[in-house]
């Protein structure tokens, strides 16, 4: 079943939240992710099964989803930039913890307050952002249609595997709107109550006084990264098929870049784009069969090396001889005809 | 056989790892008392900070999951916004609530978030080695002021007044002190039924003793402890 | 003293471990070895076994931690498990043989080396004087300079010697730990362990419980007794520390040393009951 809409990628946010299952989002205005927030609570205000809290802080707002989904209920925050720095500290709690934190970080120029348009500088953050291992599933949405889509998934994929999961999103995606179609919504996963009031008391706790009993923690953490890591990764090949020159890129670069395939494909040009969709964990097999066949790769992304590190250590030690290069437009967007030129000057 | 303990307090986890002589140890006992002589063990879900409050993780027969420095009753709050019958309480260090955590515990009183937050006042960091806090009075020694407390960090902070005007009408904001237990006990049995029957905020600051990092004996915390009534004098907070 | 040598210190937390490893150490330091010390540690303060690592060497040393120990030095019986894979058929074993029975120890213990030092400090110094008997011992053990180290204890202890009299005894203290020959066959007993049994006291009127494996000798009850009924006894509770005892005639059951006690290590109730 289809349904044919018109809304920008933070309304397809927070309608994804609604069908996910979620009770409860806690939030901050900051731009580009304050429309989430707001259409949220536009929400609450009919449907008096959902909750809110316009918190003091980011800080606050991922503690707030930490009590949350303590107490079984499935929720949520918004932020960018300076907010996603933030939640780091929330987050890591969530990392020690396995509790199914979900955010929803719509990226922004940094360092700092920096741009509040876009850029793709916040995968480093939103993997590695704590002080622990980063077992964090992180999405990048690369269109509305993802916006509505990926925000489902991460909260399925919180809630199954009990890692907290991330939608890159960006402030073009968040502001843009589209015609969008969507398919039908997966099957919300289950919520369960985590810090449980029945039979014998729950105490949780995040810190040890040993290293022993850390290093146990975290060993069955691995446990679980490792076992659920292919049943989590996903990826999208664009015209891959025989392509001799192949470009790597995510969320809304990717989308540009589809542009990019197609012109240089009316051209004759056998090139084609492999997109993660997941950038934690990365579908590295995928990336490395899309490689093969090609005798350049392009990486492209508006940051400095954020994608282009995980993509080489994928690509790495598995005897692909391929050229890369990297190509990297830190806080400012690609359009498609940009992205041609930049292939075309790395290409001579 | 008799009873040296409260009902609500998890026997496995005795003894505690609290220091001797720690305040910590009788406020959790009165804590406990409140709890059993409410009747509520069952509807309890607790909180603990970092600090020397992280001890408690384990500490009564209910719920309790500990978090991040000063971040107890923001996740409560939350917890509590999804699970409106059970009584929440937030139990934290003076460094926690008034320092690094106070911007959350103004937030909770000023919108009446119906949680108790216990504020354990020893007047130091205390897990970390007894470095001065906002509690800590001028003058005093201490390893981040090795030559007195200067006074111009301040005079010693009064937590519960200033929450007492952010916070709403009939929210319940008091301080009490472990040299007084019967005190103590009736006063967080308030603190905690000014959540469960009347849905506000209720905050109480309670004057401890610390004699690992204040480094005196039994007597001297007792008599130290009093002494600061002085400036944080006890009762409820109009 | 030639090579390196690798020590682990082990007691109670709050037995003054640190305190001992900072002297032997500090005082090392400057007689020209490398050394490196680091104390193992967790959140707590007290209540957990308090363990230090230390290495004196006439090499660089470029890592504190080892896996196996050429001395280890228990001081009390539940860090005795802490220490226990430090041991092989070389290491040299000092342990305090009044807290601590040959049972107690390890298998692997071969070379065993007994110093009754709880013992010698509570009948001819003061109680808490222990350590610096250890410390007298260990440094002679180890080379170091009589007076050299006693400065340092000066030092870093000085101000816990609250009279001229406690500081002259402490100096004696670790005087005699310096001249004292360790037991090697037979070894003192064993007679100042913690207690773990309940202590039940009752009288017509009164019935009064203390746990010796919850007390921690903090003295609380006996501050807050309205009438001195409450005194430390030579009872020694799960940390070593002393337990209170109870005079049950002087005792009118008004419940403050149950109020006060942070660890539920007491109770007095009146009989029910009446005759």
């Amino acid at each position: 079943m289809v349904e044919k809409l018109y809304m920008t990628g933070n309304e397809a946010a927070v309608r994804g939240a609604v069908d996910a299952g979620a009770k409860i989002m806690f939030g901050y205005p900051i731009t580009p992710a304050t429309e989430i927030l707001e259409g949220w609570i536009a929400k609450t205000v009919t449907d008096k099964s959902l909750q809110y809290l316009q918190s003091e802080d980011e800080v606050a707002s991922g503690f707030g989803v930490l009590g949350a989904v303590a107490g079984g209920a499935k929720a949520f925050s918004a932020s960018a930039g300076i907010g996603h720095v933030l939640m780091q500290d929330p987050i890591s709690m969530a990392e020690n913890m396995r509790l199914p934190f979900v955010g929803i970080m719509m990226q922004r120029g940094g360092p700092s307050t920096g741009t509040v348009n876009f850029s793709q500088q916040e995968v480093n953050l939103a993997i590695h952002g704590g002080n622990g291992d980063s077992f964090r599933i992180v999405y990048s949405a690369s269109s509305v249609e993802d916006m509505y889509e990926l925000v489902i998934k991460a909260f399925n994929a919180a809630w199954k595997y009990r890692f907290p999961t991330f939608v890159l999103g960006d402030g073009y995606l968040g502001k843009m709107k589209s015609t969008v179609e969507f398919k039908k919504p997966l099957k919300p996963v289950e919520a369960k109550p985590i810090l449980s009031e029945s039979g014998k008391p729950m105490w949780l706790r995040n810190c040890f006084s040993s290293e022993e009993e850390l290093n146990t923690l975290l060993n069955n953490h691995i446990v679980d990264w490792e076992k659920n890591k292919s049943k989590i990764v996903e990826s999208e090949t664009f015209h891959t098929n025989g392509a001799r020159y192949l470009i790597v890129a995510h969320g809304l670069v990717a989308s540009a870049a589809k542009e990019t395939v197609l012109k240089m494909r009316s051209e004759r040009i056998r090139i084609g784009l492999f997109r993660p969709i997941t950038l934690n964990p990365f579908d590295g097999e995928a990336l490395r069969t899309a490689a093969r066949s090609a005798k350049h790769i392009f990486i492209v992304e508006s940051a400095y090396g954020q994608l282009g590190k995980i993509a080489k250590a994928e690509l790495a030690g598995h005897n692909i001889k391929t050229k890369i290069s990297q190509i990297s437009k830190p806080a400012e967007g690609y359009t498609p005809e940009e992205i041609l030129a930049e292939i075309k000057k790395h290409n001579k | 056989m008799l009873n040296t303990m409260p009902k609500s307090w998890n026997i496995e986890s005795k003894p505690h790892l609290f220091c001797p002589g720690c305040g910590h140890g009788i406020i959790l006992k009165q804590l406990g008392f409140a709890i059993d002589s409410l009747g509520l063990q069952k509807e309890i879900t607790m909180g603990v900070d970092i600090g020397c409050s992280l001890l408690a993780w384990d500490f009564l027969d209910v719920p309790t999951i500990q978090t991040h420095h000063g971040r107890t009753t923001p996740l409560l709050v939350g917890y509590k916004l999804v699970k409106p019958k059970r009584i929440v309480i937030s139990y934290m260090g003076d460094g926690a609530a008034w320092g690094i955590g106070l911007q959350n515990t103004i937030h909770a009183a000023y919108r009446n978030n119906p949680v108790t937050v216990i504020v354990i006042n020893n007047e130091n960091f205390a897990m970390t080695g007894g470095q001065a806090s906002y509690t800590t009075l001028p003058g005093t020694i201490t390893p981040t002021s090795p030559v007195g407390k200067p006074a111009d960090l301040g005079s010693g902070f009064k937590g519960p007044e200033l929450i007492r005007n952010v916070a709403h009408k009939d929210a319940f904001i008091a301080r009490t002190t472990v040299t007084n237990p019967i005190h103590l006990l009736t006063t967080l049995k308030k603190a905690i039924m000014t959540q469960k029957e009347n849905n506000n905020f209720a905050l109480v600051e309670v004057l401890s003793i610390c004699p690992t990092n204040w480094k005196t004996g039994a007597k001297a915390s007792l008599d130290l402890a009093s002494e600061m009534e002085k400036v944080y004098p006890i009762g409820e907070v109009k | 003293m030639t090579g390196t040598t690798k020590i682990v210190l082990a007691g109670e937390g709050g037995q003054g471990i640190q305190t001992i490893a900072k002297v032997i150490t500090e005082v090392a330091a400057k007689q020209n070895f490398q050394v490196s010390y680091i104390p193992v540690f967790g959140v707590e303060q007290r209540g957990t076994p308090s363990v230090a690592l230390i290495i004196l060497s006439h090499d660089k040393i470029f890592y504190p931690r080892f896996e196996k120990a050429d001395y280890v030095v228990a001081l009390q019986k539940r860090a005795v498990a802490s220490v226990k894979s430090y041991i092989t058929e070389k290491t040299k074993v000092v342990f305090d043989s009044s807290t601590i029975s040959i049972k107690d120890l390890p298998t692997s213990a071969i070379h065993r080396f007994g110093i009754p030092a709880t013992q010698i400090a509570t009948e001819q110094f003061t109680a808490k004087a222990f350590n610096l008997i250890v410390t007298g011992k260990l440094s002679q053990v180890l080379g170091l300079d009589e007076d050299h180290i006693w400065q340092k204890i000066e030092k870093l202890l000085g101000k816990k010697f609250k009279t001229a009299e406690i500081k002259e005894k402490s100096h004696q203290a670790y005087l005699f730990g310096r001249k004292f020959v360790f037991e090697l066959k037979r070894f003192s007993r064993p007679l100042f362990q913690p207690s773990t049994d309940k202590i039940i006291i009752k009288n017509d009127e009164k019935l009064a419980q203390i746990y010796p494996e919850r007390c921690k000798g903090c003295g609380l009850c006996i501050v807050k007794c309205p009438v001195g009924a409450l005194k430390f006894s030579d009872t020694l509770g799960v940390f070593a520390t002393p337990v209170p005892e109870i005079d049950l005639e002087k005792c009118i059951a008004c419940g403050n040393c149950f109020r006060f006690c942070p660890d539920g290590a007491i109770a007095v109730e009146k009989n029910k009951k009446k005759k």
